[in-house]
């Protein structure tokens, strides 16, 4: 199980909140890119021949002699997609399991809030994306769940084939929540794409192992997805200019996720790693 | 140095594979990592495969090689050989007279003594023989170097002379038949003519440091009056310059004068005064001004008049002759209205004995005593070798009329005609009696020089102490004692030691610190039933000892053995290993970095 009942009830009480305007297929909670039939008045515009009679503004018609017509606001669902990257570079220590609780709290999250809420995985070069079907209640829970129990982490990433497939023309136009190490070429493509298409957060988890690695002697050390090997003479200045690089490529996802219009999240896989990316999630104004 | 073990450099072989795999190109483990991304910056460049490089000589290297090169060394056993003075069996005699307390010599003898006692080992095995008054064996064939550290450590300087003849007697005695035995005399030579006949396979550790000296050379007593007792003392220098000596004199511990002396060097000076003192009370002098040379001779000491006041009555015949004895001994009182401690029993009924007597030819003989015949004209022919009560008394002239055959089981004889007893000592019902079988009104015994010596020692035995015919005598004559039936004795040493002997003891024989021995008699309920005073007084002649070289014929070669002792280098080698070790470790890993302040901080 991957959330238990005190955490669903924890989650019972929060909202999804989305931070941008929609284009949803369905209506909804949150606000749409087009006009539509709220209550909340949005516009005037010209009277065209055609136009509903009932919109009419009278009183300006008597007041200035024009005939112009109210627009309002609509309001769509929010289709919240959660892509879970299922690389084998996710299978080192809890990295794994943290990410498939993470994409279950976000998923949750959204059936709770009465969103559209789909998993998709990332494809790599040998292995296609998985897809798992739309959900919007949260009876559907216990489907996704199972679904993203099944999930392995195995094979290699490609982060730009997932943006592609998420940017795909007819495809949903949502925020997406990429969980994912960033650890593979293209990542950086890959925020931008989907910052462009909907927003959305990017959760990158690493281990503690990835952040502070206990290594020593002389190694080689071979890629757990591509197979590459680096033969690298561990010591203490090795090991200071690798936590270096590493606060950078964090600090670099960060930047590159804000200026795409994503918010950044990392969360350090090791207990507690949940109620982490909830805070942060909450700091960020994606729930409420 | 030499090895003991030249194998163990053996090890040093393992220099080529240590610097083999320096000069190997390191097989890297591998380990799978979730991306290399972030390491790639890290990569050494592998340009050859050929599996050697070109041996760089590191830090690592150097010292991995010195540690190698060390341990080699410690296996093989590198050892150097100091030279000892211990063989096979060494017999260590050491002086402990008076002339060893001079000048630190005890204290640089004990240090030496201590230094050769802990090489002791299997090889090397020590016996150690103290040469005080009475030469013994603290230890024989001891390899237990704690042990005799611990013996060595203990010795002292005494007030005697030393007996270093005997002691060499009993060192000789320690020879050991299966391995050569050697003797090694640590002593300032003590007294000229102590040792007469060069001793052989021996050597002479001589201590013979010097220092000024004051000495109390003579100091007695003698009574004057009731009450009044006159003191003499006498002072001599041992120094090289003119010295003013004090002496302060107490009784019972209080003071009672100074007498102040002018001496020149190599000058004694005496001085003679009265003091205001009875029986019984002890007499003190000290010199002032603080230890000297030889402390031991700078404190005199004695029990004045002797015994404490007896009351001694007379039954029977009596005669003019005993009547003026017990008036002539010290201390003797006549009873007046007061029970007496000492009967002496004139002719009569000797059946009933309830205290101390001396039975005098009685018509009726004590029990145990049985009276057999008469026997005319006796003449001595006997007195008991070594009895204290007949020390320097001559008893050849003394002629006597007649004298009662007895037979007298379980007495002890101690003067005879053949082998009629005329003399005897026993116990009955607990109390000391002295039996004279002859009457000295019947013999020219009472005009003798001998008979108030030989009545005041007989007085002082009966009164329940027979340290009295030795109650001053040298440090290191023992003090014999003579518990009534049924008591135990226990004594008391001048540093205030309580000693209790055993009931078999009969002498005490560790009298080598001068000063005042307390002799007590207890019962079994600790109750006091007797007692004295023993002074043993230091040696004069050991105050005036220079240091002298004792004769001796130095043993061979073979005789010592190999008279080394083999130290090894392994406890500094490890050590040393030890801290390389360490240095390789911080090296390697152990570098501290200063603590970082964080930027947030």
């Amino acid at each position: 199980m991957l959330l238990d009942a005190e955490l669903r009830s924890r989650l019972d009480r929060l909202a999804l909140r989305g931070k941008r305007r929609l284009r949803g297929v369905w209506g909804g909670s949150h606000r749409s890119v087009r006009l539509g039939e709220s209550l909340d008045f949005a516009d005037y515009r010209q009277y065209n021949q055609g136009d509903d009679f009932r919109r009419i503004d009278y009183n300006l018609w008597a007041r200035l002699g024009v005939v112009l017509i109210r627009l309002y606001e609509a309001e769509d669902e929010m289709p919240l997609q959660v892509v879970v990257d299922n690389s084998a570079s996710m299978g080192f220590g809890d990295k794994f399991p943290t990410a498939q609780r993470l994409a279950a709290m976000v998923a949750y999250l959204g059936l709770a809030s009465g969103e559209r809420v789909r998993l998709v995985t990332v494809p790599a070069p040998d292995r296609p994306s998985l897809q798992g079907p739309w959900a919007r209640h949260v009876s559907a829970w216990p489907r996704l769940e199972r679904w993203l129990e099944r999930l392995e982490p195995v094979g290699g990433t490609d982060l730009p084939g997932a943006a592609r497939l998420l940017a795909a023309p007819g495809a949903h136009r949502g925020p997406v929540v990429l969980i994912s190490d960033l650890l593979a070429p293209g990542w950086d493509n890959a925020i931008d794409v989907i910052g462009a298409v909907g927003g959305g957060v990017v959760v990158q988890v690493l281990g503690p192992d990835e952040l502070e690695p206990p290594l020593s002697g002389d190694l080689t050390l071979r890629d757990a997805e591509t197979g590459e090997e680096v033969r690298v003479s561990m010591g203490q200045a090795v090991l200071e200019r690798y936590r270096t690089r590493a606060a950078g490529f964090v600090a670099d996802a960060a930047r590159r996720a804000h200026r795409s219009g994503m918010d950044h999240v990392l969360v350090t896989a090791r207990p507690g790693a949940i109620d982490q990316a909830l805070r942060s999630m909450v700091g960020e104004g994606w729930v409420r | 140095m030499s090895l003991l073990a030249p194998l163990g450099l053996a090890l040093a072989a393992l220099t080529i594979p240590l610097v083999a795999l320096y000069m190997l190109r390191s097989r890297r483990s591998g380990v799978e990592v979730s991306s290399i991304r972030l390491w790639e910056g890290e990569e050494e460049v592998v340009s050859s495969s050929v599996p050697w490089k070109r041996l760089e000589l590191t830090a690592a290297l150097l010292l991995q090689l010195l540690a190698l090169a060390l341990f080699a060394l410690v296996l093989a056993r590198p050892f150097f050989r100091e030279a000892t003075l211990l063989g096979p069996h060494t017999v260590l005699v050491v002086d402990t007279s008076g002339s060893m307390a001079q000048a630190g010599r005890i204290d640089a003898a004990r240090t030496e003594l201590v230094e050769l006692v802990r090489e002791a080992s299997t090889d090397k095995v020590v016996s150690i023989v103290e040469a005080g008054p009475r030469a013994r064996v603290l230890a024989a064939f001891s390899r237990d170097a704690g042990t005799l550290t611990e013996i060595a450590s203990g010795i002292e300087a005494g007030g005697g002379a030393s007996d270093l003849e005997g002691a060499i007697r009993l060192a000789r005695g320690l020879a050991t038949p299966d391995r050569p035995t050697t003797m090694l005399i640590l002593s300032d030579g003590g007294v000229e003519g102590t040792v007469t006949e060069p001793v052989t396979d021996a050597r002479h550790l001589r201590f013979d440091t010097v220092d000024d000296n004051l000495a109390i050379t003579g100091f007695g007593t003698g009574t004057i009056g009731e009450g009044v007792a006159r003191v003499f003392v006498e002072v001599a220098s041992f120094s090289g310059s003119p010295v003013t000596a004090s002496v302060a004199v107490t009784v019972d511990g209080l003071d009672v004068g100074t007498v102040v002396l002018e001496l020149a060097p190599g000058e004694s000076g005496r001085r003679l005064f009265p003091i205001d003192a009875g029986p019984g009370q002890v007499v003190e002098a000290a010199l002032l001004g603080g230890p000297d040379g030889n402390p031991l001779d700078d404190t005199a000491s004695l029990v004045l008049g002797g015994a404490a006041r007896l009351v001694v009555a007379t039954t029977g015949e009596g005669s003019p002759f005993l009547d003026a004895l017990l008036a002539a001994t010290p201390g003797v009182v006549r009873p007046v209205g007061t029970p007496p401690d000492i009967v002496v029993m004139d002719g009569g009924d000797a059946s009933t004995i309830d205290r101390p007597t001396w039975v005098i030819r009685p018509e009726t003989a004590p029990d145990g005593v049985d009276i057999m015949g008469r026997l005319d004209n006796p003449v001595i022919t006997f007195t008991l070798p070594g009895e204290p009560l007949l020390e320097g008394l001559d008893l050849s002239t003394v002629a006597i009329a007649e004298a009662d055959i007895v037979s007298a089981e379980g007495w002890i004889p101690i003067v005879a005609a053949g082998d009629v007893p005329l003399v005897l000592l026993g116990d009955v019902d607990g109390h000391r009696v002295v039996y004279f079988t002859f009457d000295p009104v019947r013999s020219n015994l009472p005009v003798q020089v001998t008979f108030p010596v030989l009545g005041a020692r007989l007085i002082d035995w009966l009164a329940g102490s027979r340290i009295g015919a030795e109650a001053i005598a040298d440090a290191g004559v023992p003090i014999v004692v003579a518990p009534p039936a049924g008591a135990s004795t226990v004594i008391t040493t001048p540093a205030g030691e309580m000693v209790e002997l055993d009931d078999q003891v009969l002498e005490y024989a560790r009298t080598e610190q001068p000063g005042i021995y307390e002799v007590l008699y207890l019962d079994p309920d600790g109750e006091r039933v007797g007692g004295a005073l023993a002074t043993r007084r230091f040696v004069v002649a050991e105050s005036a000892a220079t240091p002298r070289d004792i004769a001796v014929t130095e043993p061979e070669r073979v005789a010592l053995g190999d008279a080394t002792l083999i130290r090894e280098w392994a406890p500094l080698m490890l050590g040393l290993l030890l801290v390389l070790v360490l240095v390789e470790w911080w090296v390697a890993f152990g570098r501290p970095r200063p603590w970082r302040r964080s930027a947030t901080a």
